[in-house]
């Protein structure tokens, strides 16, 4: 991707965070490294959903790319600007460029606040609307995410689940965004919601050209609104790709668990699939395995594995990489451990 | 069908019209009637002393007034819950001494109000290194033993009544502030902040606007519950004679004297005592029933 | 004999704001073996069911209003507590969602893996010791000698789940029922645990009960499957022929829910508006205001499960009358 076309640069990212004991005097244990060396470019307008499992480091990522957590190490360029650089005051002006929209409608509006009072205290963060404006804008912004303007007077807790998501995506529009993060914000809801929020998000992102990162754990949902899908796996992209082509054809061993691993409601098909059994717990950021951090589970793993840190190489078509010492061999004999 | 149905079609399965936190938690108060009863009868016993208060002699008699012939009497019809051995008025003394008494539990509530707050609010503002400092000192002043310290105040500045809500308050602010800086750390958790920080509200906007206000609860809760327990102290200090003196009244003064002379005029004991222990039952129900009121997370059920 | 007959469960919720009425008229019936899968989403009552089953249903505010659970002859929602004490762990097991609340977080996982057997066996403490530690065993708990010793929170997620899971199977029960198992696990635990459920269920030739929202986990692992909504069965078949010869609208718009099988490019299919307020329960079909099939009198009929196909009941108005193929 040439470097005018990228919106968003995310390179060598690190958020580490410190293990200490001790009461008065601390002692540096260690660190949980839930972001480890992620690097990765969006172009404007692009979706790319980030996958993985608990402790992967996938919502920390989020966090780490708004500024909401300090990285460690490593930058974040949006249209050129250094993220990481920016402090105080200028940080929280740039902030109107990228939004969050949190996983738990539950706890991501304040309870105290109207609906009309929290839109519109997002629209007048960075921008000065007159008082008489502020109505006819809020009923429109309602009015995009699919909400009536009755929900103006509400408070938080009269709304379902669904309806309370669709205000906190109202909220992360009303200052206008160009980047949009959204972490798990389906994962709370019903299947039969799930799915009309997924679909706002799409629709949005596509009416009002927002770049979209969309974080899950659920891979069905994400190859179908995504672009482009990144797996990571503690703390680390392992795979990167168009989305059709993760999805068809996995390079990595965990990318292909993964995608075994998700039950299909048709009964034909889910008998008779081959599933790949991955044995173990997902690790634990503090204690990462040496090499490799997939070897302990791999099915494919040899006695390299335990001993190099492989990087993301890229494999096939343009765009797609993965980080597998293996991957060619695997590929050529296909797929048999 | 896609997404393109108006959720106007579908109103949120709630009732109409918005209702805040503080109604929804009336509405809930109101329900329970425990709470409701301590609300009532503190309302009735709050009215009954600030009219003693006011008119002295509503009774008939000041709290004051002697009758030296008359000496100590049973309940009668001139003097519906009898006389002590100064021939004074025990209703009046009861309810001229309530009055003194809520007041000291008011106004040093108040104080230790004030000072918790302040103190556990910069505490859990400031996390880190600042908040363990402050935290250490009140895990340290509460070791103190606070009856003596507030007896040492007492002596040293003289009696003063308002020296008295002070010294309670003084005494009695540990526990609000830590109440107040757990409370403050947990709002500040919470992923309302958090996307206030995210839409680059000011800090200044975020305490007070997201912050403060999911505070109240706790606070109020513990207030009204604290009350009570600076009545008991006050008693207490003036059981031992430090806190109220003669000739004013004050439920502990009236539970001291009657306690004195218990066996002889059992009325003197038997009113005051009954009428706090009425008192500061309601008070705790009262608190009881606000702290089920403003739980937060037990909005709808 | 069926293992296991529940008719006309009633159970409601005496709630401060009005009456829930959580599970209404549900009627089932498993056999030895069998595998019985409860879909529904929140508010469906499917829990609920269960819990009344197991006596579990904190009454008040709940209240069990009608209906039977029969069990080996015996009526669990009307027996006596000690008789059901003496099924309840015993003969049938339940295992939770989340294993972290489930399991007592003061207790060595060894005592609480007994306990089931030092009550309902009365055996010794070194031949339960013995039998729990085979059982860790074949739950693939590794070193479990020394898992024995140890503290919940000490455990991953999906080992706290297969530590419920032996303690819930240590009895060799007849029935299991699941409550979402794996809901709160990662996707490739998920898979790993309900291999294990499998595989226990096979050795022991017991019959499970296994309540999930996810449509998929239940097409792979059930022979029979019910789907509830605001309370009631809206459909119950083999699971063949729930999915491949859909009955009710419901059922259909679930699937057409679910990303895994759709079509990228397109949008995904949604159910329109939202699961109706249990507080105020609307007349006739609950799922009528979001169906697209919904006519005039599905909004006032009464709704009770009728058999449209063998073994295949429904409780659509419109396929009982007029044969409305979904």
């Amino acid at each position: 991707m040439s470097s005018a076309e990228t919106f968003l640069e995310v390179r060598n990212l690190k958020t580490h965070f410190p293990v200490e004991k001790g009461l008065l005097f601390k002692r540096r244990l260690g660190d949980v490294k839930a972001v480890d060396g992620v690097s990765f470019a969006l172009r404007q307008g692009e979706i790319l959903g980030l996958v993985g499992e608990s402790g992967c480091g996938k919502s920390t990522l989020g966090r780490t790319i708004l500024q909401l957590v300090r990285p460690s190490a490593g930058d974040v360029l949006l249209e050129g600007q250094l993220l990481t650089a920016l402090r105080g005051a200028s940080l929280r002006e740039a902030r109107s460029a990228f939004q969050m929209v949190f996983q738990d409608p539950y706890a991501s509006l304040n309870p105290r606040m109207t609906v009309f009072d929290a839109l519109a205290e997002a629209m007048q963060a960075h921008a000065k609307v007159p008082r008489r404006e502020l109505p006819g804008r809020i009923d429109a912004l309602l009015e995009k995410v699919g909400l009536s303007r009755q929900a103006r007077r509400k408070y938080p807790h009269e709304f379902s689940g669904g309806q309370r998501q669709r205000i906190a995506i109202a909220r992360a529009l009303a200052v206008a965004p160009k980047l949009l993060v959204a972490d798990e914000p389906a994962s709370a809801l019903d299947v039969s919601i799930q799915a009309q929020i997924i679909n706002l998000l799409a629709r949005l992102s596509r009416e009002m050209g927002l770049t979209l990162l969309f974080i899950s754990h659920d891979l069905s949902v994400v190859k179908h609104i995504a672009d482009r899908i990144a797996v990571m796996y503690l703390g680390r992209i392992v795979e990167i790709g168009p989305a059709a082509d993760v999805i068809g054809q996995p390079l990595h061993p965990y990318t292909k668990a993964l995608i075994s691993a998700i039950p299909i409601p048709d009964p034909r098909r889910e008998t008779r699939r081959v599933r790949i059994l991955l044995p173990g717990d997902p690790p634990s950021p503090l204690h990462p395995p040496s090499g490799c951090p997939f070897h302990p589970r791999c099915l494919y793993a040899v006695e390299r594995c335990a001993q190099v840190v492989p990087a993301l190489e890229p494999f096939g078509q343009p765009g797609r990489q993965a980080s597998c010492i293996r991957m060619i061999e695997i590929e050529r004999q296909g797929n048999t451990p | 069908m896609a997404d393109s149905t108006p959720m106007a079609m579908v109103e949120p399965a709630e009732t109409g019209g918005g209702s805040s936190f503080w109604q929804d938690a009336w509405h809930r108060l109101w329900q329970n009637k425990l709470a409701i009863f301590g609300l009532a009868v503190l309302g009735v016993l709050a009215a009954l002393c600030f009219a003693a208060f006011l008119w002295p002699n509503i009774t008939g008699y000041s709290y004051e007034q002697q009758n030296l012939a008359l000496g100590p009497a049973p309940p009668n019809h001139a003097h519906w819950l009898g006389t002590d051995p100064l021939g004074r008025d025990l209703l009046a003394r009861l309810l001229y001494g309530g009055g003194i008494s809520l007041m000291v539990g008011l106004c040093a509530t108040a104080v230790s109000l004030t000072i918790g707050v302040i103190y556990g609010a910069i505490a859990g503002f400031a996390g880190g290194k600042l908040d363990m400092l402050m935290m250490r000192t009140v895990d340290i002043l509460y070791a103190l033993p606070f009856a003596i310290f507030v007896i040492l105040l007492m002596v040293f500045f003289g009696q003063n009544i308002i020296l008295l809500f002070v010294a309670i308050g003084a005494v009695e602010w540990l526990t609000m502030a830590r109440i107040v800086r757990g409370q403050v750390m947990a709002v500040k958790r919470q992923e309302y902040v958090e996307a206030a920080h995210a839409l680059g509200l000011k800090e200044g906007r975020i305490i007070f606007r997201h912050i403060v206000p999911n505070l109240l609860g706790p606070i109020i809760v513990y207030a009204t519950l604290t009350v009570p327990e600076v009545i008991l102290l006050e008693s207490f200090l003036s059981f031992l004679g430090l806190g109220v003196q003669p000739p004013h009244s004050s439920w502990g003064v009236l539970i001291k004297e009657g306690a004195e002379v218990m066996e002889e005029y059992p009325w003197l004991l038997i009113y005051p005592g009954a009428v706090m222990a009425l008192t500061l039952f309601s008070l705790n129900f009262l608190g009881d029933g606000l702290r089920d009121a403003l739980d937060v997370r037990g909005s709808k059920d | 004999m069926p293992l296991l007959t529940v008719e006309n469960l009633r159970a409601a919720f005496h709630t401060r704001n009005g009456v829930v009425r959580a599970v209404q008229d549900v009627s089932f019936q498993l056999e030895r073996g069998e595998t019985l899968g409860i879909v529904g989403e929140s508010g469906s009552g499917k829990s609920v069911t269960c819990y009344s089953i197991m006596g579990l249903v904190p009454q008040p505010p709940g209240r069990i209003e009608g209906g039977r659970a029969l069990f080996g002859g015996v009526d669990l929602l009307a027996c006596s507590h000690r008789q059901l004490n003496g099924i309840r762990g015993r003969r049938i097991s339940m295992i939770f969602q989340d294993a972290m609340t489930s399991l007592n977080p003061f207790l060595r996982i060894g005592e609480q893996l007994i306990e089931p057997l030092m009550i309902h066996e009365k055996i010794a403490r070194t031949a339960a010791t013995d039998r729990a530690l085979a059982m860790l065993d074949e739950a693939g708990i590794s070193e479990a000698e020394h898992r024995l010793k140890m503290y919940p929170h000490e455990f991953s997620g999906g080992m706290r789940q297969r530590v419920m899971i032996a303690m819930a199977l240590i009895t060799k029960p007849d029935l299991l029922i699941a409550d979402e198992p794996t809901t709160a696990l990662d996707v490739t635990v998920q898979a790993q645990i309900l291999e294990l459920i499998r595989k226990m269920q096979n050795e022991l030739g017991m019959a499970v009960i296994l309540v999930s929202h996810d449509l998929g986990i239940v097409s792979g692992f059930c022979n029979r499957v019910m789907v509830m909504y605001a309370g009631r069965v809206m459909e119950s078949a083999r699971t063949d022929d729930l999915f491949y010869d859909t009955k009710h609208p419901y059922t259909r718009g679930l699937q057409n829910s679910i990303p895994a099988l759709q079509m990228k490019g397109r949008e995904l299919h949604t159910i329109p508006g939202q699961p109706p307020d249990p507080h105020h329960p609307l007349p006739g079909c609950p799922f009528a205001p979001r169906c697209g099939h919904a006519v005039e009198y599905c909004a006032r009929g009464e709704i009770v499960m009728l058999e449209a196909a063998p073994q295949h009941g429904t409780a659509c108005l419109r396929v009982q009358k007029e044969n409305l193929s979904i």
